[in-house]
């Protein structure tokens, strides 16, 4: 978003129309003095001068722009709005705004522009092929002089966009009843104010409240508006961990699973902290990346940032480490929800070393068999023949983990119904 | 693909391409050149050019649009006979391709007027050198002088082509 202050410059260039004027412009020059005739002389004047007096007419530094743009709509279908504003001196009629495509994603329809005489206003229309939490690049914006004879490269001011899709059953899963790790056991009432749970206080309402937070007869007896506060009670601990080691798959199939389990991981925990618990996110790679445990709107932050820096890591490190690190961090007895693709034995290693440490376990496997089969790479019997063994494997992966902890596998990236379903069944989850 | 072109949107451009049809036949015109040659190759090339502009669809025929304009202008220019009025309309010609370019009907409305200055500053230094040819008696010196001039100012634009940060300007500092 920010350069750090350093002023970047960003230099006039010329566009290949105006080296076509410049050039017919010389060969008519040229053409009129060997030939000793004035006429091509003054066909060349206007082409020879247009290129400089178009740089004359536009902005003599690089283009300040402020911008705003929101994300919009449901399940894959991603809608983008935004605006561009121009500082003085600067036509937004002549700005150019390119807006590419974040990764995991494709135009659902082409991008609408809409100029006024203040600003460009863009509509965006995309469609996420998977899962995923990814930051919307910068669009880049360009002057262009009407002619079509000069640009310069503009700088835009504009807020990191995070783009978020998840599985809609996210959203139920905040009635899940997690495993307390508090010290005290019991019911621990947080000291947090929210929409639901115990009546706690009367406040002054705030023109967002909805009609059913009102408390109207304090309302009509005081005159004013007043609104009621609850206590909520925190509902318990998760702690969600990334397995970012790659695998035989192939960095793209590795690539694209942790994509879609980053955008699971992120859904859960906003789900989770939206009913105050407390949520936690570990990423192991080569080493343990921990968030700790914590609740509330920063630390769906932290874990957002944590999920969006996280990378495949191709340093093969030994599971136990993971199991080590997480203790320290975390206390055993809290839900772990690991993420994992369970496609080579050191990546179902850690499960085992996890239990031994004291961690409840659920394997949440996204299935690489989608990835697998998207494009027909064999004729149609090989590819069939190749589909039924590779599900044979991968059952037999599912069936091996399943002694360990119970392990969901993930083959329909945009349902979690199955996920969210066990989770709400504690009798089933305590295997383990 | 959904066509969101509006009949307005159609009808866009075709005034400054008339112009430049108009100005170019003239030109074609009075070059008095047999069988109206002139005027046929102008007209040809600027209905190309027009035509290659107007292709929405594809970018890379809409951007070689100029050429077939400017190569059949260039060529009546080159077949013209001397003269006040064929040095006027030449030089008209050539500002009647500057407003077709600015009026592009790909490109938001109102492109003209946004390239005022494009157009301006030619257009001034076209009447100082045509007022120049009207008023200076003709002999074979101004050919040189127009000859040293002409070199010049090739230099002074390569100069500014090879330099483009002559037209950027300091910026305040923020703080």
């Amino acid at each position: 978003m920010s350069d750090g202050g350093k002023a970047q410059k960003e230099l006039l260039r010329w566009r290949p129309r105006a080296y076509l004027l410049l050039g017919t412009a010389g060969v008519l020059f040229i053409v009129a003095v060997a030939g000793r005739t004035p006429v091509p002389v003054f066909l060349a004047i206007p082409l020879l001068l247009a290129a400089p007096a178009a740089a004359l007419g536009g902005p003599r530094a690089t283009p300040r722009l402020t911008g705003q743009r929101i994300a919009e709509g449901s399940g894959p279908e991603v809608r983008v709005q935004g605006w561009v504003r121009a500082a003085e001196r600067v036509d937004p009629n002549d700005l150019f705004v390119d807006v590419p495509c974040p990764p995991g994603m494709h135009e659902a329809a082409a991008p609408e522009f809409e100029r006024s005489s203040e600003e460009v206003r863009f509509h965006l229309a995309w469609r996420a092929r998977e899962p995923t939490i990814v930051v919307a690049p910068t669009p880049s914006v360009v002057w262009r002089d009407s002619a079509g004879l000069v640009e310069r490269r503009a700088r835009l001011e504009l807020p990191d966009l995070v783009v978020e899709r998840y599985p809609p059953e996210l959203l139920r899963i905040g009635a899940v009843r997690l495993r307390r790790t508090m010290v005290l056991p019991g019911e621990t009432l947080s000291r947090q104010v929210g929409p639901s749970g115990e009546f706690y206080s009367i406040r002054d309402a705030t023109p967002d409240d909805p009609p059913r937070r009102i408390n109207w007869v304090a309302s009509a007896r005081s005159g004013r508006l007043l609104a009621n506060e609850y206590q909520v009670d925190r509902t318990g601990d998760v702690l969600l961990l990334l397995d970012t080691r790659t695998t035989s798959l192939g960095r793209a199939i590795d690539e694209r699973l942790l994509s879609i389990s980053r955008a699971a991981a992120a859904g859960i925990a906003q789900s989770f902290l939206f009913t105050k618990a407390r949520v936690g996110l570990g990423v192991f790679g080569e080493f343990l990346t921990p968030v700790p445990l914590g609740s509330g709107r920063a630390q769906h932050h932290r874990i957002r940032a944590a999920l969006l820096a996280a990378r495949l890591n191709p340093a093969a490190a030994p599971s136990e480490r993971c199991a080590v690190s997480l203790s320290r961090y975390f206390p055993a007895g809290v839900t772990t929800i690991l993420f994992s693709t369970l496609a080579d034995d050191n990546l179902a290693d850690l499960v085992p070393y996890l239990r031994r440490r004291g961690f409840p376990v659920i394997v949440l496997s996204p299935s690489p068999l989608p990835a697998l089969f998207e494009g027909p790479a064999l004729d149609p019997d090989d590819e069939a023949l190749a589909a039924r063994l590779t599900r044979l494997l991968r059952r037999d992966q599912i069936a091996r983990a399943w002694r360990e902890a119970p392990t969901i596998d993930w083959d329909d990236y945009w349902s979690l119904g199955r996920f969210v379903e066990f989770l709400r069944r504690p009798a089933t989850r305590r295997v383990g | 693909m959904i066509d969101r072109t509006t009949p307005r949107d159609r009808f866009r451009g075709l005034g400054s391409w008339g112009l430049l049809g108009a100005i170019g036949g003239l030109f074609g015109f009075v070059t008095g050149l047999p069988h109206g040659e002139g005027v046929i190759t102008v007209i040809a090339g600027v209905l190309l050019g027009g035509w290659m502009q107007r292709q929405r669809s594809r970018g890379r025929l809409r951007s070689l649009a100029p050429i077939p304009v400017l190569v059949a202008l260039g060529a009546t220019a080159v077949a013209s006979p001397l003269g006040l009025l064929p040095e006027l309309l030449a030089g008209a010609s050539g500002l009647a391709v500057l407003v077709w370019l600015a009026d592009d009907p790909g490109r938001p409305v109102g492109g003209v007027a946004r390239a005022r200055l494009t157009v301006g500053i030619p257009a001034l230094a076209l009447g100082i050198a045509w007022s120049s040819a009207l008023l200076l008696p003709s002999s074979s010196a101004p050919i040189g002088v127009a000859a040293g001039l002409l070199v010049f100012v090739l230099v002074t634009v390569a100069f500014l082509i090879g330099w483009p940060s002559t037209f950027d300007r300091e910026e305040p500092s923020a703080s």
